[in-house]
């Protein structure tokens, strides 16, 4: 499925679109046939590199080695585990341990990581094409995203070429008809799983995916690449559309086809002021956890008539094509329809689990019984009913995860850097709205904090700056609720 | 306003943005060069600056504002 869906499609791209753009970055542009030639070189140099496991470290540089590097990875059966540039070295050492890294592809002019073993693929030199498929088993990993976890460790959630391979295949069929004259924005890092939709869904029709340089104000340059550079296919944060908000008079895209949205819930009165700067396209808002590969539900919103929603927020529709859903209580009984609980999900989409971590493993999956059947559901935590139609509505977290800019966050890893650094005494992070209305966070002290330029220090050596807080408060004592837990509505009140 | 009271008015808006008393503008600093400077704390930025100077940026303005130099120049142009 991998093969059929993924690497053919990139390889016939290569194959009849050799001039064409297959990557616009930072303004310059790169053909096929250039892409394919830092695929080979790379390609070559890790096939003539000594190195234990499977997993290859891949520091997730905004350039073209980095980008066929993955291609590389992928032809010789390998995943590629991504480690953010300006993330904390920190936190790019643990992923290499937890995921016992021997090898690290880095287009870096000096290695960032210079303990493990590093290809360093902006020096490698093209000799010779090698390009060619390789059998590989189905259940070999693509690749392994690190995201925040609640015990201050991050978790690898593994996904599969046959997760990758069954995900472009179900999403193809929701409609999305792109060509090779299609040009197509990759506005996200490439530690997080939309980027991997952002640039199959150009390299599989031999279109351009144009990306956003590290060193730039997202939000900002983007909109001047979505002007200038006519983009066709955009999938996009709500938050990004919620900073064009105030310039919506400014904005006129007649270009774009196809507008996703997607990585948090979508404000449908945001939705219906954003439409008419996207005229023509279609907009469709497109849900799912990393667990089950980059979406797993969409629904495509309808202009001119009522759309569904719940608390403002969009409905998230139907299961993606192999997707099945179900809905289930505190107890594992399965939900009657219009019935509110956690969503579960499976299908060849679903991860295997989390790698080498049994007990989170334990709490994420369950076996239920559907019609007879004995089968793996993964817990999303999001709560969910679905409608008289079979459309999702959701309606937030079940649990301590906010999104913040598209990144799913544990309050819980924040609040257990800062304890250790407050040597034990009480923190709690909390996630508040502002007045722009978007995400922000704010940690609550218990007693004293002596030094908070130390505390933000010590916190940004530890993890990615969006999950660093900007407001910060001291409380003598934190109010607590009947159960004797730390009352977070009360703290709420405070901010 | 002059230049300097400008500047310094600046100075305490990024100061209190990016929870760093210490930090310095200079023409030349850009996002690159502060470590909590991205997309979200850009948006609470700009919130902050048309707030404190009672003016109001267009898309087209923040698209040119490479550094700190350029938004003290459209900040200037539009008092």
């Amino acid at each position: 499925m991998f093969n059929q869906n993924v690497l053919n499609p990139i390889l016939e791209s290569i194959d009849s679109f050799s001039n064409r753009n297959a990557f616009v970055i930072n303004e310059e542009s790169h053909s096929y046939l250039e892409l394919s030639k830092h695929i080979s070189k790379i390609r070559t140099e890790i096939q003539n590199t000594k190195f234990t496991g499977k997993n290859i470290g891949l520091v997730a540089n905004d350039d073209i080695e980095t980008y066929a590097s993955i291609i590389a990875i992928w032809l010789e059966g390998f995943a590629y585990v991504p480690i953010h540039p300006k993330h904390p070295v920190k936190r790019g050492n643990e992923i290499i341990e937890q995921a016992k890294i021997n090898i690290i592809i880095d287009s870096s002019e000096s290695s960032i990581y210079p303990e493990t073993q590093t290809i360093q693929s902006r020096f490698l030199k093209f000799e010779q094409y090698n390009l060619k498929l390789k059998e590989i088993d189905e259940s070999e990993l693509a690749y392994i995203l690190f995201t925040s976890g609640s015990t201050g460790k991050p978790k690898g959630v593994q996904i599969t070429r046959l997760n990758v391979g069954a995900f472009m295949e179900a999403f193809w069929v929701i409609g999305f008809d792109i060509s090779e004259s299609d040009r197509c924005l990759q506005c996200f890092d490439l530690t997080f799983d939309v980027s991997v939709q952002s640039y199959l869904t150009p390299l599989c029709k031999g279109a351009c995916a144009y990306t956003i340089p590290h060193d730039q104000i997202k939000y900002n340059y983007a909109s001047v690449i979505l002007e200038e550079e006519k983009i066709t296919f955009a999938a996009m944060a709500p938050s990004m559309v919620r900073f064009y908000r105030p310039y919506f008079d400014e904005i006129d895209l007649p270009y774009m086809r196809y507008n996703i949205l997607t990585a948090e819930a979508s404000p449908l009165d945001l939705v219906e002021e954003w439409s008419s700067c996207v005229p023509n396209a279609e907009i469709f808002d497109l849900y799912g956890p990393t667990e089950a590969t980059i979406y797993c539900t969409y629904n495509r919103y309808e202009r001119e008539k009522p759309n569904k929603q719940l608390n403002g927020m969009l409905s998230i529709g139907k299961p993606f094509n192999g997707i099945d859903i179900v809905i289930k209580d505190e107890e594992n009984n399965l939900l009657e329809k219009n019935i509110k609980g956690e969503l579960c999900v499976a299908g060849n989409q679903v991860t295997v689990g989390y790698w080498e971590n049994e007990s989170k493993n334990k709490e994420a999956f369950i076996q239920l019984n559907i019609n007879g059947l004995e089968r793996i559901f993964y817990r999303t935590g999001d709560a969910c009913y679905i409608d008289d139609d079979g459309d999702l509505m959701l309606s937030g977290r079940l649990d301590y995860q906010v999104k913040i800019q598209g990144y799913r966050i544990e309050l819980g890893e924040i609040e257990h850097h800062a304890r250790e650094f407050l040597n034990g005494h009480n923190a709690v992070a909390l996630a508040f709205s502002n007045q722009l209305g978007t995400t922000e966070l704010a940690l609550f002290i218990e007693g004293e904090l002596l030094d908070q330029d130390s505390l933000v220090n010590y916190l940004k050596s530890k993890m990615p700056h969006y999950m660093v807080p900007l407001k910060y408060y001291v409380e003598t004592e934190f109010p607590l609720n009947a159960n004797g837990k730390v009352d977070r509505n009360k703290l709420h009140t405070k901010l | 306003m002059g230049k300097e009271e400008l500047q310094s008015k600046l100075t305490a808006i990024f100061q209190k943005t990016f929870n760093d008393e210490s930090l310095e503008l200079s023409d030349e600093l850009t996002a690159n060069d502060v470590e909590n400077w991205d997309s979200l704390s850009h948006m609470i930025l700009i919130a902050e600056v048309e707030n404190s100077f009672s003016i109001k940026f267009k898309l087209k303005d923040l698209n040119k504002m490479r550094n700190v130099g350029d938004m003290l120049n459209i900040i200037e142009s539009k008092l």
